[in-house]
């Protein structure tokens, strides 16, 4: 009697591990980041030169805004001032706000620091600081594809976000007014403790340039 | 008043000249692109359709995008200002290039390129007026760096009672519809996991031995982000037709979304080595087996897995091919032996598992050499190829079935041992036995393991000799390590269950899932072989359970003369059994042939080179069509043109004798007939005028209606 149970949970206990082989198998394939998974940890320069390490932000939340100020898609929201004031509204509720440029030197974007300095004073930016990307690890690390590709941890460390800036594709200035922006109301979710409605959407823009 | 009604006019006269040069401008030059507007028709007819083309001759290196960008980037729009009572229809998208920029993939189109766009003419249009078109066109062309741009266009269409088209626009249209992709003729199905990093599965229905012929195949998927873009696509060719895992994207679709795109298809050149591009919609398809989802997803995640990481999967596939019901009574029968001889020598029950763990991977890689052979041969095929021959379903369906009446206690090996050489193998005692059980297990598994692992050895099969060999063996070790684990630490042994009557009635209990396996083995037979090959396995396996009850009297018989009459009789049973193997059909490729097909198939006679001298002496006119049931560029000439009602009616109205060539089974008659126009392969295309002096004239590969018309109207 005893055997056979024996047997029989051994069999069922095989199969399930089985199920779990299959659907572990199925899950490590692929790679980057993932909604509802810890967010990719990263150290990397800043625009000062100081070291700028993602897990010392635990506790606060945390926006990535891969940028490249020649792109005009990242000019359309930089030129109407739509980022510069989603920045400012940020980070003066305690959201640590990071720009992240990754074009490699030559490629349009490149930014070494008093460059990127300059950018953010002429722009009237306000990260929290500019992350130099220049060998794209950073870039690699998130699969970050476009400028600007957004992404929001949140203060346990929990990617909650990612993808495009709002809903309206385009590098026109004239379509942010009706646009629908997702990261402002990502941003208002996670501040008032509810869920993002909508936490992965297209990201639209030019192509990162990757160090090769 | 009068100065500023003065001022004003002069602003609109100032304002109308400004504007008149930029609203009439056709084509706008920007710095990177010449956007043109056209008409196919010279003029358009009140009510119809025509084509209009947005042109763009894009500078070298730069390019703009399909309706799915890929990573990044933005499609070409058009916004139209069109007279009252006309319509334009979307863009209508040729097919687009696979442009890398970086580690990242764009899809857009270089150099030169058409968006076709169907536009209807008022209903109220009369001739004489004139349409306006106004396009508000918007571009992204990027290289390394993207520059948004725009045209506004404008195009004045005459209209006139019957539609005329533009002598000079025809060679330029014509080139924009070669563009475009051809209707599929498959359907498909897609299997989307909802997760993002998981597999989407795109099912397409061909028959195998179509599939076959495919060299490279890639599927452009409209919606964004669906699938990664920048992924190398992995295909496999089987029973059920093209198997492409798409490792899935940012925005996974939902389980009930369908899913479009372009197929684009490359042939081997042994099969004509051809490229389409076909428009494809998959529709959902929740009952797309869990299983094939759940290893393509497992074992074919793209380029970046490494040779270690294929070899630990195939380790962890080979793990769980013990769990199969083909090969756990297998492995549970040769446990039992174990169990019987834990109490010998320890060292001995070290042997059987080396020797099972031999046996086991000297069968992987005999199949890996016999697949590898095959593929050096030219070929490339699935683990599943076995089972694409019936005779080889079927006698392990006859395998599967006797193992059962065996483990369900009809008879036992130990009286007669002339059924299952392969079981009877097994059976020996000492380590001829453990060998063979192993070898046992790995055939055995096989019908477990095609739909299973079909995916890890077509990626396998895609490697060079050494991995691919790495990876089976990788396979064979992972079946094996339960036994081998069992047999190297005896410890383990004493977890295992004590010997009693309980073995028995677990023995007996054992032989459902050979019953099932061969139930399921016997249903793949009759999606092959139809109802006739169904009543050939049921006769067989009759013929087997007679055979066998036949040998069993042999116990209870005495008299010489009855012994011989029993044996005789199961003999001729058993080789009955064996005809019927030898009688199976192979599959049929023609049961998936529509009813269309079938109609249009009537109006052809079989081809002979008699058939064609008869006609020809006749004075007819001949047209063969050499084909084959697995030849995708002969399945497209046959939807795009030769099926179409303009051709069958030309052909019918000229009088033409149409004879069609079966190459499917590669008949050497055809073979030869082939060979003396130059050609290896189908399709080929011969028209014959019904003039006996003049020389027979050889069609293009790629037929179009227009084509054949023209060829037909020179007759």
């Amino acid at each position: 009697m005893d055997k056979r149970g024996f047997l029989k949970a051994g069999v069922t206990a095989a199969m399930l591990a089985g199920a779990v082989l299959i659907a572990g198998t199925a899950g490590a394939t692929g790679g980057g980041p993932l909604v509802g998974s810890p967010a990719p940890n990263f150290t990397a320069k800043d625009s000062n030169g100081k070291t700028v390490n993602l897990a010392d932000f635990k506790g606060k939340t945390v926006v990535l805004e891969w940028t490249n100020n020649g792109c005009p898609f990242v000019r359309k929201h930089y030129g109407s001032g739509n980022m510069q004031k989603l920045q400012d509204e940020a980070t003066r509720n305690g959201v640590v706000w990071l720009s992240i440029a990754s074009s490699p030197p030559g490629m349009q974007g490149h930014v070494d620091g008093p460059a990127a300095n300059a950018e953010v004073v002429r722009a009237g930016a306000k990260p929290t600081a500019v992350v130099l990307d220049h060998n794209s690890v950073v870039a690699k690390t998130y699969q970050a594809r476009v400028t600007p590709h957004m992404y929001i941890v949140d203060p346990k460390g929990t990617l909650v976000y990612m993808g495009g800036i709002d809903d309206k594709a385009t590098a026109n200035p004239a379509d942010i007014p009706g646009a629908r922006n997702y990261v402002r109301e990502a941003l208002g979710e996670l501040k008032s403790g509810k869920p993002v409605s909508a936490p992965n959407t297209r990201a639209y823009g030019c192509t990162v340039h990757y160090a090769s | 008043m009068k100065p500023v009604l003065a001022k004003a006019l002069a602003a609109a006269a100032l304002a109308a000249l400004l504007c008149a040069p930029l609203a009439s401008a056709n084509p706008v030059k920007t710095e990177r692109v010449t956007a043109t507007l056209e008409s196919e028709v010279a003029a358009a007819a009140p009510g119809e359709k025509f084509w209009v083309a947005l042109r763009q001759q894009i500078i070298p290196k730069w390019h703009t995008y399909w309706i799915n960008p890929g990573d990044s980037g933005l499609p070409t729009e058009i916004t139209w200002k069109l007279p009252a009572g006309a319509a334009a229809e979307p863009i209508v998208w040729p097919v687009p290039k696979r442009i890398p920029v970086g580690p990242l993939v764009n899809y857009g189109y270089e150099t030169d390129v058409r968006l076709l766009v169907p536009v209807t003419a008022p209903r109220d249009a009369r001739p004489g007026d004139t349409l306006r078109l106004e396009a508000q066109a918007r571009w992204l062309v990027c290289e390394e760096i993207c520059i948004p741009e725009e045209a506004t266009l404008v195009l004045e269409v005459p209209v006139a009672a019957a539609s005329t088209i533009d002598q000079n626009k025809r060679e330029g249209f014509a080139a924009g519809r070669a563009a475009l992709p051809t209707p599929a003729p498959f359907t498909a199905a897609v299997a989307a996991p909802g997760t993002p990093q998981a597999t989407t599965t795109l099912q397409i229905d061909m028959p195998a031995d179509m599939a076959a012929t495919i060299k490279d195949v890639y599927f452009f998927s409209e919606r964004i982000d669906a699938v990664v873009h920048a992924a190398r696509q992995t295909a496999t060719a089987g029973r059920s037709g093209l198997t492409i895992a798409l490792p899935t994207g940012p925005l996974p679709m939902k389980a009930d979304e369908s899913l479009s795109g372009i197929l684009h298809v490359v042939e081997k050149p042994e099969a004509g080595g051809q490229t389409h591009a076909f428009a494809i919609t998959a529709k959902p398809d929740p009952n797309m087996r869990l299983a094939l989802a759940a290893t393509t997803t497992g074992n074919a995640g793209g380029d970046g897995i490494s040779i270690l990481e294929a070899m630990g999967l195939a380790l962890l596939g080979g793990l769980l091919l013990n769990l199969m019901p083909c090969v756990f009574p297998i492995l549970s029968m040769k446990a039992l032996g174990l169990v019987q001889s834990a109490a010998a020598a320890r060292s001995q029950a070290r042997l059987h598992g080396l020797l099972y763990v031999a046996g086991v991977l000297a069968s992987f890689l005999a199949v890996a050499g016999a697949l590898l052979a095959l593929r050096a041969g030219g070929e490339s095929i699935g683990w599943g190829f076995q089972l694409q021959s019936s005779w080889f379903v079927l006698l392990l369906a006859y395998l599967m079935f006797t193992i059962g009446l065996n483990l369900a206690g009809l008879f036992d090996f130990a009286g007669g041992r002339l059924a299952g050489i392969g079981d009877s193998l097994t059976r020996r005692s000492g380590g001829g036995g453990a060998f063979f059980t192993g070898v046992l297990a790995v055939v055995v598994a096989t019908p477990c393991t095609a739909p299973f692992m079909g995916a890890a050895l077509g990626f396998a099969l895609a490697q060079p000799t050494v991995t691919a060999l790495a990876i089976f063996l990788a396979l064979g070790l992972g079946m094996a390590l339960p036994f081998l684990l069992l047999s190297l630490f005896p410890q383990a042994l004493r977890f295992l269950p004590r010997p009693g009557p309980w073995m028995e009635r677990f023995r007996q209990f054992l032989a459902f899932p050979m019953f099932a396996t061969a139930a399921w083995l016997v249903w793949v037979l009759a999606q092959q072989s139809g109802p006739n090959g169904l009543a050939l396995a049921l006769t067989g396996m009759v013929l087997i359970g007679f055979a066998i009850w036949l040998l069993r009297q042999l116990g209870g018989v005495r008299k010489v003369a009855s012994r011989v009459a029993y044996a005789s009789f199961a003999a001729i049973a058993l080789l009955a059994a064996l005809g019927t193997i030898a009688a199976i059909d192979s599959p049929v490729v023609a049961a998936t042939q529509s009813n269309e097909k079938q109609a249009s198939d009537a109006e052809w006679q079989a081809w002979s080179p008699q058939a064609v001298e008869q006609a020809r002496a006749q004075g007819k006119p001949v047209f063969v069509n050499f084909t084959a049931a697995w030849c995708i560029t002969c399945l497209v000439n046959e939807r795009t043109s030769l099926s179409t009602d303009a051709v069958r009616n030309k052909l019918a109205l000229s009088g033409v004798v149409r004879l069609k060539g079966d190459w499917t089974r590669r008949d050497k008659a055809i073979t030869d007939a082939l060979a003396e126009f130059g050609r290896s392969g189908v399709p080929l295309y011969v028209l014959y005028p019904a003039d006996k002096a003049q020389k027979p004239r050889v069609l293009p590969q790629i037929l179009t209606e227009a084509g054949i018309l023209a060829e037909l109207d020179r007759l």
